[in-house]
């Protein structure tokens, strides 16, 4: 288990087991997890956990109980993510929370934490109740902790030490203090507002924000857009509670829903810049620190769709507000996605679609099905043609029509090509073969062209195979 | 053409039709019978979201519905071979999908089940030859070790055949013959003892966990969908319990190898009769089973929208089958359900509904 460093100065952890560990069934990953866990602190375990958080994030085992887990669990929806396109609103980076934890061990009352830690060690994984009653009484002595070494004197000290007089660290762990003051409303809003991410708002979800604004309200009106972050963060489109927001009655804080709805809204926009400025031709990047990541045409389209919907229902809901400066940051952000769906979809379409079809081969004999590819390109074609509904949103109907009738010119030449080779396919499974080809150039034209055009070169394929001749 | 919408009720498996594996979405799972003079025709519930079934001539079909290529092909397919049995229509479903007419994914598990079913004939006509042979004392060491499959076996086999046919007293031609002809009719329901269940056997097991899943989740979801799901649970489970009954009679009956050779005129023909119930009983319900398999993956709300494509297509009992009167019954689910429905997209704006095939396709390619 010990580092060693390698030819390129970088230290090779737990050699092996990081890949490995991508690669094993679910069941030995997570006894894997559990064991690792037990270690934790070991640096070359942190490394190996940084590794597989890809694997954590899509496998989610019950992790071992930790108090630095707990503390974390109100503001955990709104911790940024680690890969994609999708950035929480009003996100917390992980940086802070080594900070923070420092912050409330330092300053906080350490005979609870100590009392607190021990019980949070003996809880079964995913014992969730238990895990939020630890939270009742930790999470709003933390935030007393934090504010108090904010803005006490006393407090300072640790703080400088602490955040290296990081301003942007230093707001992110006053917004983390917001998020813990409010960490019993917040627990039971995500159990109403489950599964995660809502696809749709429906009046039961609207009831519990309501009435979690409400209680939240009445312990402080500041603390309830730190709730409607949390709600936001776990819906698949943010912008869509910009939509409700006017009418929920906010008790308490009533007279500053204007005020919450503008910073709301800013944040949506805000956010949906932050989101389209990873975007590039030809994919996404994870941060700006990091090179973009190819993305398939089928993911560009639902990335862009979720996108355009967002601007599309912040611009509607804001339009009131009148100010232009929104009107034009949005813009941009739709200029990001049509570049991006163009670059995905639209110019590679002729490598993705048109070369799934075989050219003839000069010997007569039908080339091998290759359905790998056929697969592929069924996928671009699908993409290409969910393309349509965002075409005039994006701007993109003349080069999305120039795209389509080029594929269908395309695919035409060589179904027809393939269709004067098929007489000399002799005998019977090459006869198999060279009718399959000719069904999948069939099944792309119908996709990229509609199955009216495509019936005509059913026809031809029927006409020449004779397979229902009497009935022709 | 288009005889208007009618009420639903059929009287037999035979009148409500064997169901389709189109992959056009308003016309998948649609039924296909022989009505009057014997002419093909088509049922397709509720165009409109509305109660009835309108019943089209078949080949009147591709004039009013906009299909998917696949769908032509198998249509004229089952023009062809005039099938309307759900054994005939299975198997130009096969073909057109092995074709690849409904995607890389599809031709192969329809290659896979087209094997399968050629393993299963041999596996099937192997354990009876085994059946004849115990019946009439003739078990041999030798001709299982040297195995069915090679010249030594086959001589064995034929060796041990003839003497059987004496002691049946019968020629061994017309053994032979009737061998053929049982394996042909059991290999989809397979033997009792067989290693591998029949085709049929499976989907009932299948049918056993489709039931369960929905039981539980009316159980564990609030959802309008709820009462959807426990219906279609308890048409699961009836048809599970007539399914059982004729599986366990089917069984019986060739256990007792001997008399059904011997008194075959009656006997063939109850068995061919209890493997054709099988087969009408589970007719339709691999594509619900597959269908509510691939919408494990997806969240609640996706799942309630399943269950209710799932309830249009849902293969009620005939009237004469059931004791209790599901078509009935459904109207009442019907009037909640009719509010939750996913539109059928391509039949209003004439457009196709890509992802609507996708996920049939993907179906398709689960449950061949």
């Amino acid at each position: 288990m010990t580092g060693r460093a390698t030819e390129g100065g970088k230290t090779d952890h737990l050699p092996g087991l990081e890949s490995r560990l991508f690669d094993i069934p679910e069941d030995k990953f997570i006894e894997v997890v559990r064991l690792l866990e037990r270690v934790r602190d070991h640096p070359d375990v942190r490394q190996t956990f940084a590794a597989i958080r890809p694997r954590l994030v899509q496998v989610r085992p019950n992790r071992r109980p930790t108090l630095k887990r707990v503390l974390c669990m109100p503001f955990e929806d709104v911790l940024e993510s680690f890969s994609g396109v999708d950035v929480p609103l009003g996100r917390i980076e992980r940086r802070v929370i080594d900070p923070v934890w420092r912050l409330v061990t330092e300053c906080g009352d350490t005979a609870l934490i100590d009392q607190l830690d021990r019980q949070a060690q003996e809880t079964a994984p995913g014992n969730l109740n238990a895990l939020r009653n630890i939270g009742r009484r930790l999470w709003p002595m933390a935030a007393k902790a934090i504010r108090g070494a904010v803005e006490q004197d006393s407090g300072r000290q640790a703080l400088r030490r602490v955040l290296h007089g990081d301003d942007e660290m230093q707001r992110q762990v006053l917004d983390v203090a917001a998020f813990l003051e409010i960490g019993l409303t917040v627990e039971s809003l995500k159990d109403a507002l489950a599964p995660k991410p809502l696809p749709a708002l429906d009046d039961r979800h609207v009831d519990a924000i309501e009435q979690a604004a409400q209680a939240v309200a009445r312990q402080s009106s500041g603390l309830v857009y730190y709730l409607l972050l949390v709600a936001a963060s776990r819906m698949e489109n943010p912008a869509d509670l910009l939509t409700v927001v006017n009418d929920l009655d906010f008790g308490k804080a009533r007279r500053e829903q204007p005020v919450i709805f503008a910073q709301l809204s800013g944040l949506v926009v805000t956010n949906l810049e932050e989101r389209s400025a990873r975007l590039d031709g030809h994919g996404y990047s994870a941060g700006p620190d990091r090179a973009a990541v190819a993305v398939a045409p089928e993911e560009a389209v639902a990335i862009a769709e979720r996108l355009v919907a967002s601007v599309d229902t912040t611009s509607a809901v804001m339009d009131f507000l009148a100010d232009p400066v929104y009107r034009g940051r949005l813009d941009a952000v739709k200029v990001a996605v049509r570049t991006m769906v163009a670059g995905t979809v639209l110019d590679t379409a002729s490598a993705g679609i048109l070369t799934a079809v075989p050219a003839p081969a000069g010997s007569g004999r039908p080339i091998p099905v290759n359905e790998d590819a056929q697969e592929a390109a069924e996928d671009h074609a699908r993409a290409l043609r969910r393309c349509e509904g965002l075409a005039e949103a994006l701007g993109l109907q003349e080069p999305l029509k120039d795209a389509m009738a080029s594929m269908e010119k395309g695919l035409l030449a060589r179904a027809h090509a393939l269709l004067a080779q098929y007489p000399k396919a002799a005998d019977p499974e090459d006869a198999e073969t060279a009718e399959i080809n000719l069904f999948y150039a069939l099944r792309l034209l119908e996709l990229v062209a509609g199955p009216a055009k495509a019936d005509q070169f059913r026809t031809a394929i029927m006409a020449a195979t004779g397979e229902f001749a009497e009935e022709e | 053409m288009l005889k208007g919408a009618i009420e639903y009720a059929p009287s037999t498996f035979e009148e409500r039709g064997a169901a389709v594996a189109f992959t056009t979405p308003l016309l998948s799972q649609t039924r296909v019978r022989r009505g009057e003079r014997s002419k093909l025709e088509v049922l397709i519930p509720s165009l409109s979201q509305g109660m009835g079934i309108y019943v089209v001539a078949w080949k009147a079909v591709p004039d009013m519905v906009s299909m998917t290529m696949h769908d032509r092909y198998l249509h004229d397919l089952i023009v062809k071979e005039e099938a309307c049995s759900p054994h005939e229509i299975r198997r130009a479903t096969l073909r057109a999908a092995r074709r690849g007419l409904a995607g890389p994914k599809a031709a192969q598990a329809a290659r896979l089940a087209l094997d399968e079913d050629e393993e299963q004939g041999t596996l099937t006509h192997y354990l009876l030859i085994l059946s004849i042979l115990k019946a009439v004392g003739l078990e041999s060491p030798e001709m299982l070790k040297a195995g069915i499959d090679t010249d030594e076996g086959q001589r064995l086999t034929r060796q041990l055949m003839t003497r059987a046919a004496e002691s049946l007293r019968m020629d061994a031609t017309l053994l032979y013959a009737r061998l053929a002809d049982i394996a042909a009719v059991t290999a989809p329901v397979g033997l009792a003892h067989s290693p591998r269940p029949g085709r049929l056997t499976r989907g009932l097991n299948g049918l056993k966990d489709f039931r369960d899943s929905m039981t539980g989740w009316a159980r564990d979801v609030p959802s309008d969908a709820a009462p959807v799901a426990e219906f279609c649970a308890e048409v699961a489970q009836h048809t599970i319990a007539i399914g059982d009954k004729v599986l366990g009679d089917f069984h019986r009956r060739l256990d007792a190898i001997g008399p059904l050779m011997r008194d075959w005129d009656d006997a063939f023909i109850r068995v061919r009769t209890q493997a054709a119930r099988m087969a009408w009983l589970l007719d339709g319900w691999s594509h619900i089973t597959g269908a509510w398999e691939v919408a494990q993956a997806e969240d609640h709300q996706q799942q309630a929208a399943a269950i209710n494509d799932l309830f249009r297509i849902l293969p009620l009992l005939p009237r004469r089958e059931a004791t209790r009167d599901f078509v009935e019954d459904s109207k009442q689910v019907k009037q909640a359900h009719r509010r939750s429905v996913r539109m059928l997209e391509d039949w209003r704006t004439g457009q196709m509904d890509i992802d609507a095939i996708r996920r049939i396709e993907t179906v398709k390619a689960r449950a061949p």
